[in-house]
Formats: C-alpha cells, structure tokens, sequence
C-alpha cells in the first residue's frame, strides 16, 4: 500500500489555509513560508508518506511558481507529484495555454484554483481530465460551490480541510452536505483538529471520495497520518483514503 | 441520534456508583469529595500494576450541557463520551469544568456529581461568569472548592475581577485561563505572582494566530506563575518550540474535547519522543504538583 499525501506545500509564497480577514482588509501581507523540496521530503520519510502532491504556495507569478514545482517533480519524480496553481481573476485569459502547458508538457498532474473557479479554468480542466481543487475563502463552502459543482458535473473537485482549514464546525457540516448531494465532490483530510467531523465523513460519504492530506511541511504528517489511523476503517478504505483514491483521480 | 448523555457504557469501563441526589451529595457526603479524598484520588491512580506510573492527565476537556444550543462544543459533553474517548486516548483522568452557560452554580454542582460518580477519572474546575455573577463569586467558588471538592478555576475571556482572582489565591488553586490574548492573561499573572496560571491553546486556538503562540512561550519564559496547555494547536511546530524552550514544569498536556479528540492530542505531545521524566510532567505531573498546592 503506498500512502500518498494530496496536498503539500512548496516553493516560497503565502500560506493556504487561514485567511486573516481582518489582516488582509488592513492590507497587511499575508503569512510569508518557503519550503524547500528537501523538507517536503524529509516529511514525508519522517511520516512515512512514500509522494507527495505538492502545491506552489500563493504567488503573484504562478507560471514561475508552477515550472519551479515541476521541475523539482522532475528530480524527485518517485517522490513529488506536480499540483499547478492559476488565478482565474488575475490570469483570466491565459488559463487554457497555461495549464495545458503545464500538464501536457510539464508533467503536472491537477490544478487548484487560487480565487473561485470561472468557467474558463473549468472548461480546461475538463478538456485536459483533471481534477480541481478549490479552497473558498470568505464566502463558505455552500455559497462557494454549489454553482460549479452543479454546473460542470464531470470535472471531479477537491474540497480542502473538510471545508475549513480553521476548524469551524459549520463549514465542516456544510462541506458534508455538499459531498453528499454531488458525487464529483470530494474532500482532502489536511488540518482537521476536530476528528468528530472527519468520522462523520467516513460514516457519510463513500471512502472513495476522502483523500489523505497533511499541508505538511507546513503542518506536522505525522499528525495527519494519525488522524486517518485512529479512524479504524477497515483495510480496503484505509488503502484508498491514504492512496489508491488520489491516484486513481490523477490517473497514475 | 441518539445523545451521548444517554447511551450504556461498556462493560469494561468504570461504571457509575450509586448516584445519590442533589441534597444528598451536598449536604452529607461534602466530606468525601473534600480536598483529602480527591488527592486520595489522585494517588490512587498512580498505583497501577507497573507501579508508580504518574498518570496522564488530560487538564482540558469540557463536560455537561449548555444552554445555548449554538454550536456543538458548547452543547454537550457526557462523562460517559469522555471516558470513551480516554480510553482510546489512553488518558487516566481528565481535568473536567462546564460547557458555556450564563451562570455557573448549578453546572458547577454537575461538575462535582460527575466527578464522584467515577471515582479516580474526573478532576473538577469550576467556572464563572465574573459579570452575571459578579458579587456572588467569592462565597460559591469558595463552597465550590471546600464543600464540592472542585480542585481549580477555568474562564475564558473578558478578563477575571479581583472578585474571582482573590478567591483563587486565598485556596491557591490553578487556573485554567484562555484570554482574548495572551497580554491580557500577563497583565493579571503579573499582579497575581501566588496563582498559577495555565494559558489554554498555547495561546490561540486551532494556530489560528501563531504570534500568539510566540507569546503564550515568552510569557512563559518570563513569569514564573504562567503555564501553558497544548490543546487544540493546529501548528504543532509551536508545541516543539515551547519544550526546546521552556522547563518541561511550565507545559501541560491538555485536549479541549468534546470537540477534539484526546488521542489526536496526546499523540502531539508523544511522538516527539521526549525523555520519560519530561513526557511524565507534561502529560501528568505537572497538573498534580499544581493542584497539590491547594490550600483549603
């Protein structure tokens, strides 16, 4: 069984996850990581992850950001896989050449969408075949998703954090509400601090649809792998949320 | 679904004794739940077969039922819920106190009940709101300690009154405190050098605030009567900086259920792998060795 983490962070940039509002409307920068591809691999022995799909962290360039990401994949091709990143707001226009690029030619393997998804992010990733993953931010996961999830049914999406990467528990109902009306909706485990909602998951929805993450080297692995163990589900699920599910999705 | 208040507990876990009512447990057993059989309890906890293990005490969980039905960590957390959680956790006693209310007389009585109902797993804080029960406070803490065998104080934000703060040095009892932020918890640590202070969340909750966590470790660095409590802390890197930097007496192991879950959090604290000695204060002794300054 390999156990493959769905959602690393590399490469220097803003954090995901946390969103100061009150920071950011203040016009204060948001939090400054750089995580070397080393460390990203260190983490993953010391966790006992075997890949990783790691993700650029938010850039103002994310054509630099993705062509760095990728070629570190290139070194490390048995340990990293390639997550590209676009602004559909600020790159709108340049998407389809981009990421067609980028997963054509450079070997990335999914995008996430930094900014609600427009229909022209969507409409290449659904040419191309490749899943989307898609944190909202501000709005709530409800409000976030319905319209693209409904609208483009055979584009698979990757909910982060259950819905929240700071741990509120209506975001987490609402993002189990959502998983349960679309079957292209699936979510990642990364940052969860309160199980309760992640065994809702497993209870809820197929296993199928609940991929391993960590938002490791930024966040400690070993906790992630930790939090999947103690669900006890039996050997066939516990295979697929760890790896088979992320794999399957990428089609490797 | 059903409530966790309701459903059996399993056969190999403690069961409760003979629950006695409300007067009953007030007025005739005050003694047995006095400060001299709750350390008997503690000690006898320590007794296990492979000998003078300290035990690992979670000093964070929330326990009863809330009023406001708002959100679900404020709702409810039965004992029986906790101790299924402990067992998974491998947590011998949990430092217990009421889930959020507008007064706390009757919650704190629950607290109490609970605690002897299971002999041995439950430590009992009490908890007060400063402002809608402000004037009351000094006379219930007081019998709530003495009388209930409650061993230690929690509140979240605004920040104590003198009220609160005076009776809690006079029984030097710990107080579990979670300010808006760090500096308010030194402002009252300062002019309260006789209390210890326990920083719930190493500061922010859920790291949704690192700086905090930076601080929470610099308060601790700096006043002796301020500990800190590692529960709910999303960037565990924090937790590893506050046991390179701190003596391993300023840091307790805590978990904030009923929301988190204690096995998640003890295995923060465990898979640093630190020495015994030191896993030992932070997981138990160094709640034990605060709690053992009581002072009825």
């Amino acid at each position: 069984m390999s156990i493959i983490d769905c959602n690393m962070w590399m490469g220097s940039g803003g954090a995901w996850g946390f969103v100061d509002t009150q920071a950011s409307a203040a016009g204060v920068t948001m939090r400054q990581l750089n995580y070397e591809p080393e460390q990203v691999i260190e983490e993953c022995q010391r966790a006992g992850i075997d890949r990783a799909c790691v993700i650029p962290l938010r850039h103002p360039e994310y054509e630099a950001a993705n062509r760095y990401v990728a070629d570190q994949c290139a070194r490390h091709p048995d340990r990293l896989i390639g997550i590209a990143v676009h602004s559909p707001q600020r790159e709108q226009g340049s998407l389809k050449k981009l990421l067609t690029t980028e997963i054509q030619s450079m070997g990335m393997r999914a995008v996430r969408s930094d900014g609600p998804p427009t229909r022209e992010l969507l409409d290449v990733a659904r040419e191309l075949g490749i899943p989307v993953i898609y944190y909202p931010e501000g709005r709530g996961v409800a409000q976030s998703y319905h319209m693209i999830a409904s609208t483009y049914p055979d584009v698979t999406f990757i909910l982060p954090h259950l819905g929240s990467y700071e741990g509120s528990w209506h975001l987490h109902m609402e993002a189990l509400d959502l998983a349960r009306r679309y079957p292209n909706v699936c979510i990642d485990t990364s940052a969860i601090s309160v199980p309760p909602y992640l065994e809702m998951a497993v209870k809820e929805m197929p296993n199928e649809r609940i991929l391993f993450a960590s938002c490791g080297p930024h966040l400690d692995a070993r906790v992630a792998v930790e939090s999947i163990r103690l669900l006890e589900l039996p050997k066939k699920a516990h295979e697929n949320v760890l790896g088979n599910n992320i794999l399957r999705l990428l089609k490797m | 679904m059903s409530s966790p208040m309701n459903q059996k507990l399993p056969d190999n876990m403690p069961q409760p004794t003979h629950e006695p009512t409300r007067r009953e447990f007030l007025w005739k057993t005050a003694a047995v739940t006095s400060g001299i059989a709750a350390l008997t309890h503690l000690a006898s906890a320590e007794k296990t077969p492979s000998g003078d293990r300290v035990p690992v005490i979670d000093c964070h969980v929330h326990c009863g039922i809330g009023q406001a039905l708002q959100a679900p960590y404020s709702t409810e957390n039965s004992p029986e819920h906790i101790l299924r959680n402990m067992k998974q956790g491998g947590i011998d006693q949990c430092v217990i106190f009421p889930i959020s209310n507008t007064t706390y007389e009757e919650a704190n009585i629950a607290i109490a009940e609970t605690c002897r109902r299971y002999p041995g797993k439950f430590i009992g804080f009490a908890k007060h709101d400063a402002v809608t029960e402000k004037f009351r406070i000094r006379s219930m803490l007081l019998r709530e300690v003495r009388e209930l065998g409650l061993r230690g104080y929690k509140s979240h934000a605004p920040q104590p009154t003198p009220e609160v703060l005076d009776v809690i040095a006079e029984l030097k009892i710990p107080y579990l405190y979670h300010p808006r932020q760090v500096s308010d918890l030194v402002e009252v640590a300062r002019a309260y050098p006789g209390i210890d202070f326990i920083l719930a969340h190493l500061g922010s909750p859920q790291s949704r605030n690192p700086q905090e966590h930076l601080n929470g470790i610099a308060a601790a660095k700096r006043y002796p009567n301020i500990h800190i409590e590692t529960s709910y802390c999303l960037e565990t890197r924090y937790i590893e900086q506050a046991v390179r930097e701190l003596p391993a007496e300023k840091i307790l192991f805590g978990s904030d259920g009923p929301d988190t879950n204690n096995a998640l959090e003890i295995f923060k604290i465990r898979m640093l792998k630190l020495p015994a000695e030191q896993e030992q204060l932070i997981l138990g002794g160094n709640i034990l060795r605060l709690l053992s300054k009581y002072r009825g």
